[in-house]
């Protein structure tokens, strides 16, 4: 704990940005301190992604997040006594936290990472109870129901999915490792819930504890393989690497984040300390390893090299019909102004300019999943911490414009085995694909219940024999 | 003849300045249809057809021509779409695309000077406008939000609240000019520009292509195609390829309708409540004479004579020499900065006042060119490109010119494909603009003294570019007889119909007029709906 302690020391976040409400129980040094830990916590949580939303007072909940299965809109968690959580007991909060249980003893959906957060240890639990109930601003609004499709609207149908999934123990250090391995097991495992995006889920959409970290599609993005693996995950990249992206979001010559790695950098990585994220950095890089021998054959950040986009094409007859553009015609009019005439990318120009990435050496034309790449061009890249922005294309090119553009770039910049379809385009332009869980659901009561009929006929037939 | 659309402002002509009025009154709920005598082309076409043309200073070569909407063209060879009666050339460059011609400007977003609404009561020259500075402030920084605006704070005009955003950073080149003239007495300030510096609007900042003009390749900078796009979410309709070709009025004088040709002539008549006309200070006069009715047989909103008289631009006249040191113009905005203390002062009683502009444009063409006309070439034409790219300047000035009535646009007796006559321009040089010039001859040399510079270039005297700010033909005044509109942009002939344009100002200061242009088309849109 004197660890932690340590650490929360050198947060240095100003106990005087907090509200009115909370400043008379700050008055005690111990209490401050518990407070400013648990905002730092909250931070590190990530809590605020989910639970605020657009436009939205900081964790007034309302925002309705992509599940396959339907929206699911997060809860109001601010100490608001008739909307919020304002009248939540310490051991209340702990079960909705670590047990995904209501404070009414309904059950949350698992869009909310209690799996993750149950490793937490009761002091946590604690420092963040505290900065929920008086480090944070109530708001009397109540967020829009989450109602999703029979049967998942059944929210008791969880209580058999917890008792499958949740491995209820907080995290137990282990001794044999560093106290920095210790702190960087605890984030990713715990509160950063890095599992949530970037572990495969299995077939009742748990995280698959076989493969931890190897990389899964989470809506429309890919959330790539971050195991310690060479050519699958990133042990390639050195611990200064990783701790420099979860600051900036950029890893200069690998990778760049966007989409919900964006947003969890914006909201949470770049806000912890160096010493956590280079914690996170020393886990990931002795963590365990999850090697894809099918698909990848060379890590995602190594793939291809500077060339010259439009050379062939320049000077040709100009085609007045920009959806008859090839894809080196579609990189010159689109992209070329930015990443430059041999994708190279651009310096940071200006003290406050951004650095424009590469195209190859770039991790989101190396993956064998290509969607990344799409989403890049369909919804841009916005990150705030680094006032990085790349417009959306989403307007201004067809399905298949991207998909030429993305085939394209995949075979002279990228990983030239991945591909972009036009249906893939259109699918990830409408949010993704929808869940067979619903399906197998549906389709798993009614085998359920004519199974029932079956015993109950049998079992009214012997009686009357 | 069918009539097949209805609004409550119908506005004719889809610039930055129709636009933006178009979407502020859309917002306020509004029904609003803008008619677009051109196409709509994409941004990616207008960056493929620039890196493909040969004629990469040709500003207008992007921009496709269409037969129903045309425009001028001046390379390879001249349309003679604009006829020249002269004595002087008026070769206005306007594009009549969606967006009209702000897709190839420099983004110059300046405020007028408060002295500049005034010059007749304060200098005896030009003529005063209708508005003071400080009725047209709220809505310079209305058209600043919208368009992203950044710049010096100290650039002569007051301002209520700071600029949007911070200037682009300083390119090299500008940073040598500030600290090389500072001991001559120069203050060398950014310009005031509608570019990003940084991610504003859903739009990237700029990262220096250089290409401002024909065309910014990423939308750091603002255009008129933004605005029909804002106009547009805003829940107005955009027609395209609708060419107005005439405007009816009623035995009230109020306009009932417009009358389009579709490309193949077919004729769509539009009525409305309210109409904007905004299709620039040439088109606009033009479709005022040509809409000449039994009552009104010189034209509409022309009781005064003065349609299309008072035409303006910014004259202006360059040097061009070798720095001693190093500069290398073309990495970011290409006019970025320039010197702005003769802007204004007693002086302009005797000649122009004007703005001095330091071009940060690429030399490497035109070096390229100088040096293969001069027989060089190998391994010395690779080197002395080099060397001379990296010093070559080029100042310029913007010379503010008085309304002349004589200067006019009138309709020519040639017609274009559709069969509308096409315009005529009657223009000429004073003597207060040549005083102007040599002026500012002197201050060039001493500028270029500062920069040690050799090989100093001249422009010929007399002769003057053209800056495309076309200025003066519909001019806002208090007198119906001396004037085109009132102090809100309504014609004073027709209680329903406004003009929006550079074409209202009274005069044309010394600074691009798009900003003004737009700032004073709020100001009407404001007028608009309070009356509504």
């Amino acid at each position: 704990m004197n660890h932690f302690t340590r650490l929360c020391a050198t947060v240095g976040v100003a106990v005087g940005m907090l509200a009115s409400a909370h400043a008379a129980f700050a008055a005690d040094s111990n209490d401050a301190a518990l407070l400013q830990r648990g905002e730092y916590l909250a931070t590190a949580g990530d809590c605020i992604a989910c639970h605020s939303a657009a436009a939205g007072k900081p964790y007034a909940g309302g925002l309705a997040i992509a599940t396959p299965l339907g929206k699911i809109v997060s809860s109001n968690i601010t100490p608001s006594k008739t909307n919020g959580i304002g009248n939540y007991t310490l051991e209340q909060f702990d079960d909705a936290l670590r047990r995904g249980v209501r404070a009414d003893g309904q059950h949350l959906y698992p869009a909310m990472p209690y799996t993750a957060y149950a490793q937490l240890n009761d002091d946590d639990v604690k420092a963040l109870y505290t900065y929920f109930q008086h480090g944070v601003t109530a708001v009397d609004s109540q967020p829009a129901a989450t109602t999703l499709p029979f049967p998942f609207n059944i929210r008791l149908s969880m209580a058999a999915w917890n008792l499958l999934f949740l491995d209820g123990k907080p995290f137990v250090p282990d001794t044999s490792k560093s106290a920095e391995w210790n702190r960087g097991a605890y984030l990713v495992l715990g509160l950063a819930h890095c599992s949530a995006c970037h572990t495969p889920r299995n077939v009742a959409m748990a995280e698959d504890s076989a493969q931890p970290l190897a990389g899964a599609v989470v809506s429309t993005w890919f959330a790539p393989n971050i195991s310690n693996d060479p050519v699958s995950g990133i042990g390639g990249w050195s611990e200064a690497e990783i701790a420099e992206y979860l600051r900036s979001g950029r890893a200069v010559g690998k990778a760049q984040a966007a989409g919900p790695m964006a947003e969890a950098i914006d909201n949470s990585l770049s806000r912890l300390t160096d010493a956590d994220r280079k914690a996170i950095a020393v886990y990931l890089k002795a963590g365990p390893i999850q090697h894809h021998a099918g698909d990848d054959t060379q890590a995602a950040y190594s793939w291809g090299q500077p060339a010259l986009a439009i050379g062939a094409d320049r000077g040709a007859a100009r085609v007045g019909d920009t959806t008859l553009f090839n894809g080196a015609q579609l990189y010159d009019a689109n992209c070329a102004a930015c990443h430059q005439a041999h994708a190279e990318g651009t310096p940071a120009w200006g003290k406050d300019g951004a650095a424009l990435p590469s195209l190859f050496h770039n991790t989101a034309l190396g993956h064998a999943n290509s969607n990344n790449l799409v989403m890049a061009m369909l919804d841009g890249v916005a990150r705030k911490s680094d006032d990085v922005m790349m417009p959306s294309f989403r307007q201004q090119l067809t399905d298949q414009q991207i998909a030429t553009l993305s085939n394209y770039l995949l075979q002279h910049y990228g990983n030239p085995a991945a591909k972009v379809t036009v249906a893939q385009v259109s699918q990830l332009r409408a949010g993704g694909a929808s869940s067979s869980l619903l399906t197998t659901a549906r389709v798993g009561i009614v085998v359920a219940v004519l199974l029932l009929l079956l015993i109950v006929l049998l079992v009214a037939r012997r009686r009357r024999k | 003849m069918s009539e097949q659309y209805s609004a409550d402002v119908v506005v004719i002509g889809s610039g930055i300045v129709g636009a933006l009025a178009a979407h502020r009154l859309a917002l306020q709920g509004a029904s609003v249809l803008i008619l677009e005598s051109g196409p709509r082309i994409d941004r990616a076409t207008l960056v493929a057809n620039f890196r493909n043309s040969p004629r990469k200073g040709d500003f207008m070569s992007p921009y496709p021509f269409s037969a129903w909407s045309p425009h001028p063209v001046y390379q390879p060879e001249d349309n003679d779409y604009l006829v020249q009666a002269g004595p002087y050339p008026y070769k206005a460059e306007y594009i009549r695309i969606v967006g009209g011609t702000t897709w190839h400007w420099a983004a110059q977003a300046w405020r007028n000077l408060p002295n500049d609404f005034k010059i007749q009561s304060q200098y005896g020259v030009g003529r005063d406008w209708p508005i003071s500075y400080d009725d047209l402030e709220p809505f310079y920084y209305e058209a600043e939000v919208k368009m992203g605006v950044s710049g010096a704070p100290n650039n002569g005009s007051p301002r209520s609240k700071p600029f949007p955003m911070q200037p682009v950073a300083q390119s090299y080149l500008e940073q040598r000019f500030q600290e090389r003239l500072a001991p001559g007495g120069y203050q060398v300030i950014t310009n005031t520009t509608a570019r990003n510096s940084r991610n504003y609007d859903d739009r990237p900042a700029c990262c220096g292509n250089n290409n401002c003009m024909p065309i910014c390749p990423i939308d750091a900078q603002y255009h008129g195609g933004l605005a029909v796009d804002a106009a547009e979410k805003a829940g107005a309709k955009l027609i395209i390829n609708a060419v107005v070709y005439r405007i009816e009025h009623d035995d009230k004088d109020r306009i009932v309708a417009v009358h389009y040709y579709d490309p193949q002539k077919n004729s769509v008549r539009v009525t409305g409540k309210t109409f904007i006309l905004a299709a620039n200070g040439i088109e606009s006069p033009k479709l005022l004479l040509l809409s000449a009715s039994d009552k009104f047989k010189n034209g509409l909103a022309n009781s005064s004579d003065t349609v299309g008289r008072n035409l303006m631009d910014h004259p202006s006249n360059s040097l061009v020499f070798d720095a001693e040191e190093e500069l290398w113009p073309g990495r970011g905005p290409m006019s970025p900065s320039s010197i702005n203390h003769l802007r204004d002062g007693a002086f302009r009683a005797e000649h122009a006042p004007f703005r001095i502009d330091i071009s940060n444009s690429s030399q490497v063409a035109s070096v390229t060119q100088n040096l293969i006309a001069k027989g060089i070439y190998g391994a010395e034409l690779e080197e002395k490109i080099r060397y001379y790219s990296a010093r070559q300047c080029s100042l310029k000035n913007v010379l503010e010119i008085l309304p002349d009535p004589n200067n006019r646009v009138v309709l020519s007796d040639k017609k274009d494909a559709l069969g509308i006559p096409r315009p005529q321009v009657h223009y000429a040089m004073s003597d207060y603009v040549h005083r102007g010039m040599a002026a500012a001859r002197e201050e060039y040399t001493r500028i270029a003294q500062l920069m040690g510079g050799t090989n100093l270039r001249y422009s010929p005297d007399g002769i003057y570019g053209n800056n495309q700010h076309i200025t003066g033909t519909m001019a806002m005044g208090s007198d119906p007889a001396t004037s085109v509109v009132d102090a809100f942009g309504r014609a004073h002939d027709h209680p329903n119909l406004y003009i929006a344009s550079t074409g209202i100002m009274p005069t044309a200061a010394t600074v691009n007029s798009t900003l003004t242009a737009v700032a004073l088309a709020l100001r009407s849109a404001d007028h608009i709906h309070a009356n509504a």
